[in-house]
């Protein structure tokens, strides 16, 4: 179905959070204030590697109006943080690693006032050579971040005979493919209020992607109790990935305890770059091989990935490339070397795609290699090569079954946007130094945690005593439409009107621990809880109206406003008359978990998405800078739950595509950002997104599939960066394999015939 | 473009500003932003910071009817002028722009959307039906990070095409 307002008719429907968005009324977390907070500040590394030799914080907290000054030996319980492993330092105690790294904390009566206390901290450092090439940083004569050398993770997959299968080539392709450290650029830089209770309790109201995951982390940090922390995480305006992690969160609690006033934490758009988590800048180095007939028959991937400093998810995010330059091709062998590297530059980490937007790339660019070296069309190659739908998954585990792959491919073969590449060009262009082409890619794109991860998921339902349902869920709103999703799945799946239904999210002293709203998965996660709590809630509504009207519950079913006549759709017994009636609270609960592969492989996926992106770009000969005209994208994730959601997140995601591939790309020397702010660092304005995007949702499953909806939140986000090398190579005959495409490759000098 | 008033030598002077259709007088420091006389004196948090560098638009506002990044202008150049947040525009109940971006889906997070909104109504005060071109050259200062511009750009033909149905 092509997908817009026209083709979703009532399904198109009006966020509920969005009158509050469009008036400036809805109160982001960084917009709270109290009359007697302090403003905290945190005195970050000017060294990207040093050791401490002394911190002193005296001349600080002697200013009037500075209330705290704090250091590491100010932290009660572990001096650390980070979801997979706590590496990362609240505040350093001996030695910095990176220029974002924390040495103290101020909190102070102003802005000013707490930046004039930061600027009377004395730091003694000693400076230490830097590590800011991952490829050097693993070679034995690198200086050390830590003893056990500068390797993070490694991982790797073979299968077959890799030897055999290029001595039968037809045709191989090496090539080494480079991505950007992409900057998620949320709008709203990290922040948020930390405000002690008398009650001896602490409240966070801070943007984060798992409230429970933060609240036990805080626990853990100031050595006191999860239940007498609360973390309220939402709205936020926007994430990506980069609020997974803990940012400003340990500052904001530690200043808010040490002085017992609320304290207010708000990043610069400049500290939020330093001190923020990038996409991984990787290097993938391939070989692959194809028979005459074009089969895949060898293919050798060499990934390695700046980690940066601290270890975030930066180990999943390797798995996830290494699953992903396998793909979705039946490749006859395979052998994949991965690894992360230890280095002083920016903090790598969690980001939308995970791994995937690398690895697609370069394995999307040796299919167009392939391609032209065989003389074939790129995408019959692709045919030749793709899964079937019951094949096993990249790493040879077992997968949800479905059409998606075949699905995407055939729907983009048939656009009318790929079918312009055999046809004459409408008109010339309209000047000789501008020039046309169409590429494409194909995406499989994995979601959930994976196997060997706690991947939690749940939520409750409730008839309250004035009659509202309310919807418990752990999961966070930061722009991506979940509560516009839960809303919508509330009205179809249970037959509620938009005004019985009350929806609270993001407070963990009154939701369920759904788990992370992350890895494309608290859509998914939604349907499931809904489908699971459907029967006993409707029944449990149903018994307790059956008690209080007298009448058989089979007679009766759950509607808009109320109770209604099961055969005439009248109303019997508003839900506030009967929540009156029931005397207690009518609720029901679901706890269950992501669905995995039954193999023992860390980290490997059981539910894919697919997608597959034709684009068509004019590239300007005389500037190197490339225009996307036209974007064609066929999606299979299942039923489509909200199609405003659903087209958004293939729009926005395309976007940082296309930023990815042209313009961003945040610049580091020496361990130091060179681009500190959105002067030059150059996400995708609405200039560079005025072409037509049209979204294909193909929403059949196999008869008898029980996940429903898959991921959609990541897919949008991969495919049109190496759809756009192809039509670059197409419109100019010059490859890039290091992205974002400098615009030097393609300028022309100015011929006059 | 703002006009430069004087600077005060007088630390004692006030700052008079007419915001969201009301007269104020602040005590502010001449150079504090608009942006932070707005949020933090004002409480009217529907302008936000982001870049503070004139960059992404989140913290547009008019200043005499015209956009303006809050973040670059300081108090002492909005001496006597009429400023007008999201929140004013927003008074009267929704507009006719605010009805097409929630309509056509042109928000996500929302985070940039009161500045985007500010501008959009600026550009049609100033021209009812601006050709692509314009509209582009009008909204090229406010970034969005979550549509990809897609529901922007939906919202925006949306706004002119009401107001040419308005306008007969």
């Amino acid at each position: 179905m092509l997908l817009n307002r026209d083709t979703s008719g009532r399904r198109w429907r009006i966020r509920p959070d969005g009158p509050g968005k469009v008036t400036g009324e809805l109160e982001y977390l960084t917009d709270l204030s109290l009359p007697n907070m302090l403003i905290g500040r945190v005195l970050r590394s000017p060294h990207p590697h040093a050791y401490i030799r002394s911190v002193d914080v005296s001349k600080a907290l002697a200013l009037p109006g500075v209330h705290a000054a704090l250091t590491a030996k100010d932290v009660p319980g572990l001096n650390r943080f980070g979801i997979a492993r706590p590496d990362y330092p609240v505040f350093c105690e001996d030695r910095v690693r990176f220029i974002g790294d924390a040495v103290a904390a101020v909190a102070a009566e102003s802005d000013e006032l707490a930046e004039l206390a930061l600027a009377a901290i004395e730091v003694d450092y000693e400076p230490l050579p830097v590590v800011d090439d991952p490829e050097r940083a693993i070679l034995g004569d690198s200086p050390l971040l830590y003893e056990e050398g500068n390797v993070f993770h490694r991982n790797g997959y073979k299968f077959g005979d890799i030897e055999a299968g290029f001595a039968a080539a037809a045709h191989i392709v090496e090539e080494t493919y480079s991505t950007p450290r992409q900057m998620h650029t949320y709008m709203e830089t990290e922040g948020g209020l930390f405000v002690p209770g008398e009650d001896g309790r602490l409240t966070a109201y801070s943007p984060t992607q798992h409230g429970f995951m933060d609240r036990m982390q805080l626990s853990r940090i100031l050595a006191k109790p999860e239940e007498d922390i609360r973390v309220v995480s939402s709205p936020i305006g926007g994430s990506f990935g980069g609020k997974d992690e803990l940012n400003v969160q340990p500052y904001g609690a530690l200043l808010a305890l040490a002085t017992g006033r609320p304290v207010k934490l708000h990043n610069s758009r400049w500290e939020s770059v330093r001190a923020g988590l990038k996409r991984h800048p990787m290097k993938i180095t391939m070989k692959t091989g194809v028979d005459a007939y074009g089969r895949l028959v060898a293919h050798r991937a060499y990934v390695i990935a700046d980690k940066g400093p601290y270890s975030t998810l930066g180990a999943e995010v390797l798995n996830f490339a290494t699953e992903h330059v396998v793909g979705p091709y039946r490749f006859k062998a395979v052998d994949v070397d991965t690894v992360s590297a230890f280095t002083n530059n920016g903090m790598s980490g969690e980001f939308r795609g995970f791994g995937g937007n690398q690895a697609i790339f370069a394995l999307e660019g040796q299919l167009d290699r392939l391609a032209a070296l065989l003389g074939m069309d790129p995408w019959e190659l692709r045919r030749r090569n793709l899964r079937r739908a019951e094949d096993p998954g990249p790493l040879g585990q077992p997968i949800s079954v479905t059409g998606g792959a075949g699905q995407v491919w055939a729907s983009l073969e048939g656009s009318a946007l790929w079918r312009r590449r055999s046809e004459p060009p409408a008109s010339a262009p309209s000047a000789p130094w501008l020039k046309r082409g169409i590429g494409a890619a194909y995406v499989m794109h994995a979601a959930g945690l994976g196997v060997g991860i706690p991947d939690p998921a749940g939520g409750r339902l409730q008839l309250r005593g004035d009659g509202k349902i309310e919807a418990f869920f752990g999961y966070e709103e930061f722009g991506q439409g979940l509560i516009a999703s839960l809303m919508q799945m509330l009205i179809e799946m249970f037959g509620f009107a938009e005004r019985d239904i009350v929806i609270t999210i993001g407070d963990t002293d009154v939701v369920p621990d759904s788990g992370s709203t992350t890895a494309s998965r608290a859509t998914s996660m939604m349907w499931q809880s809904l489908r699971r709590l459907r029967g006993p809630f409707a029944g449990k509504l149903l018994e307790a109206a059956s008690r209080a009207l007298a009448l058989p519950a089979e007679t009766l079913a759950i509607g808009e406003d109320g109770i209604r006549g099961a055969k005439d759709g009248r109303l019997l017994l508003s839900y506030a008359a009967l929540a009156g009636a029931a005397g207690q609270p009518i609720a029901a609960q679901t706890h269950f978990s992501y669905p995995t592969s039954p193999v023992d492989r860390v980290g490997a996926h059981y539910m894919y998405s697919y997608s597959a992106v034709a684009v068509e770009v004019e590239v300007n000969t005389l500037t190197g800078r490339v225009h996307v005209v036209d974007q064609y994208h066929a999606v299979a994730a299942g039923p489509v739950v909200n199609p405003q959601g659903y087209l958004g997140q293939i729009e926005g995601g395309s976007s940082m595509a296309l930023g990815f591939a042209l313009t961003e790309d945040a610049v580091m020397s020496g361990g130091h950002y060179l681009t500190k702010n959105l002067d030059t660092y150059l996400v995708p304005t609405i200039v560079e997104q005025n072409g037509a995007v049209t979204v294909d949702a193909i929403e059949e499953l196999p008869e008898g599939d029980e996940h429903g909806p898959r991921g959609l939140g990541e897919l949008g986000s991969v495919g049109l960066a190496p759809a756009i090398a192809e039509a670059v190579y197409q419109a100019t005959g010059k490859r890039a394999s290091k992205l974002p495409i400098d615009p030097a490759l393609l300028q022309e000098p100015i011929r006059f015939n | 473009m703002i006009e430069r008033a004087p600077i005060s030598a007088d630390p004692s002077a006030k700052l008079n500003i007419n915001v969201n259709g009301r007269e104020a007088v602040l005590d502010v420091p001449p150079s504090k932003r608009l942006l932070h006389v707005l949020r933090e004196d004002l409480g009217l948090t529907g302008t936000k910071r982001s870049c503070e560098m004139g960059r992404c638009g989140a913290c547009m506002v008019l200043v005499d009817g015209k956009a303006v990044n809050s973040c670059l202008a300081m108090a002492y150049q909005c001496e006597g002028k009429s400023v007008t947040t999201i929140e004013g525009l927003s008074e009267g109940g929704l507009t006719p722009v605010q009805q097409c971006f929630l309509e056509e889906g042109g928000y996500q997070c929302g985070y940039c959307t009161p500045g985007m909104v500010v501008s959009v109504t600026a550009m049609l005060a100033n021209d009812p039906s601006p050709s692509d071109a314009d509209i582009e050259e009008a909204l090229s200062g406010n970034l969005c990070r979550c549509t990809g511009y897609g529901g922007i750009w939906r919202a925006v033909k949306k706004a002119i095409e009401l107001k040419k149905e308005q306008t007969g």
